[in-house]
């Protein structure tokens, strides 16, 4: 079983993610794509040390700030494995013999994998984005520095 | 006579490659069939959380992720928490030094490849 | 002057890119349905039953619970459920032989927590 097929049949249930800045969102997932990238819907964050809390509608998540997910037990019992469609969902920047596939052209960085729809949770806002509740600006980065989280409106503090 | 391609230049298709990760690619290369002929030795793998493990190398892949049997840690009096681990996976990413058995290093071979590698860049 | 790592590259990677590129996959295939021992990169111990991975290292952690070394205390366990760890996020694979474990005395092993891995 594929932890992003496990990931995509928790859509709908409500789920805890854990950032690697130590950062946690309790949500209900929208959607979820092959990055990882997950929507989430009626969150609550919680701050690194556990002691300051933000309610917000709804947040969209970069993949690889993630550090693990916590799903409820049951949907592993939902997940159906239909292994016609698992090259689609390998994930992208692995194997790099990907330029050779049948149809997936090399401009593939996209793929075609599931979950489309998620982009539209950020869309929504205009696209803009801003840290999270407790974000440093870590800009030392440079050109690679991507926030971790979307927002579509500013979070409410608890 | 030019110098033979490295297989970095050999397998993959070089149009979806730019020159510079091509290059990362084949060094990567040269480690990975060097682990790979490491296997059934003995190695300490010392990770960047300052765990050392030593073990039987099972295998390795392309991302130089490692796969130990027989392990222990090599203090196991102050890392008891993989006392009841016998074999493992370890990520690539997170090794910071493999030492290896002093017999499992043939320098001229290395010094061979890596002047190679480095005429083919 | 024939160089033995040439050779063994090309005997594996030119059959197909994606051979290899699934080897990686294939050294955990043989741990699921196992109970293992993950070590995260910010030093936790987790401990479940391998329900799925591919082939970024992310995995699917089954029953698992984490286990908290302390120097005062001995081992403590807190229920986490079924959790999907980041492959980035994760340091060590490891096989928990079950008769090793169950003859630890957990509640008495005491031991620094490992400490974040630093890249």
């Amino acid at each position: 079983m594929l932890p992003l097929s496990l990931l995509k049949t928790a859509q709908g249930h409500p789920m805890l993610v854990e950032l690697k800045n130590g950062e946690t969102y309790n949500g209900h997932l929208v959607n979820c794509d092959t990055w990882m990238n997950i929507h989430l819907r009626e969150v609550i964050c919680t701050s690194k040390d556990g002691d300051r809390f933000w309610r917000m509608p709804e947040c969209y998540i970069r993949g690889n700030t993630i550090k693990y997910l916590r799903v409820p037990d049951e949907v592993i019992d939902k997940v159906q494995e239909d292994t016609k469609s698992r090259s689609d969902r390998k994930p992208p920047g692995v194997g790099r013999g990907r330029g050779r596939g049948r149809d997936e052209g090399p401009a593939g960085r996209q793929g075609k994998g599931i979950g489309r729809g998620v982009d539209d949770g950020a869309a929504k806002g205009g696209g803009r984005g801003r840290g999270g509740p407790a974000g440093k600006p870590s800009g030392s980065k440079g050109m690679n520095y991507q926030p971790s989280v979307y927002l579509t409106c500013w979070p409410q503090v608890v | 006579m030019a110098p033979p391609l490295f297989v970095g230049d050999v397998t993959l298709p070089l149009q979806f490659l730019d020159r510079k990760q091509s290059r990362t690619q084949s060094h990567a290369m040269l480690f990975f069939s060097y682990f790979k002929d490491l296997v059934g030795r003995e190695v300490t793998v010392e990770l960047k959380n300052d765990l050392a493990i030593r073990g039987t190398l099972i295998s390795v892949d392309q991302y130089l992720n490692i796969k130990l049997e027989n392990t222990r840690a090599v203090d196991q009096d102050n890392f008891p928490h993989m006392l009841s681990v016998r074999n493992c996976f370890i990520r690539g990413s997170v090794v910071r030094y493999v030492q290896l058995p002093p017999e499992g290093v043939d320098v001229d071979l290395l010094h061979d490849a890596t002047r190679r590698e480095a005429r083919g860049g | 002057m024939s160089c033995i790592y040439d050779f063994s590259i090309l005997s594996t990677t030119s059959l197909s890119c994606i051979r290899v590129s699934e080897m990686s996959a294939g050294t955990l295939e043989s741990l699921v349905g196992q109970t293992i021992s993950v070590i995260t990169n910010d030093g936790r111990i987790i401990v479940g039953v391998l329900r799925g991975f591919d082939q970024a290292t992310n995995i699917i952690l089954d029953e698992s619970h984490e286990r908290v070394y302390s120097t005062k205390i001995g081992v403590q366990q807190l229920v986490l459920g079924l959790y999907i760890i980041r492959g980035d996020n994760i340091s060590v694979v490891g096989e928990v032989d079950e008769e090793l474990d169950a003859s630890l005395d957990l509640e008495k092993l005491k031991a620094h927590p490992l400490k974040p891995v630093v890249h």
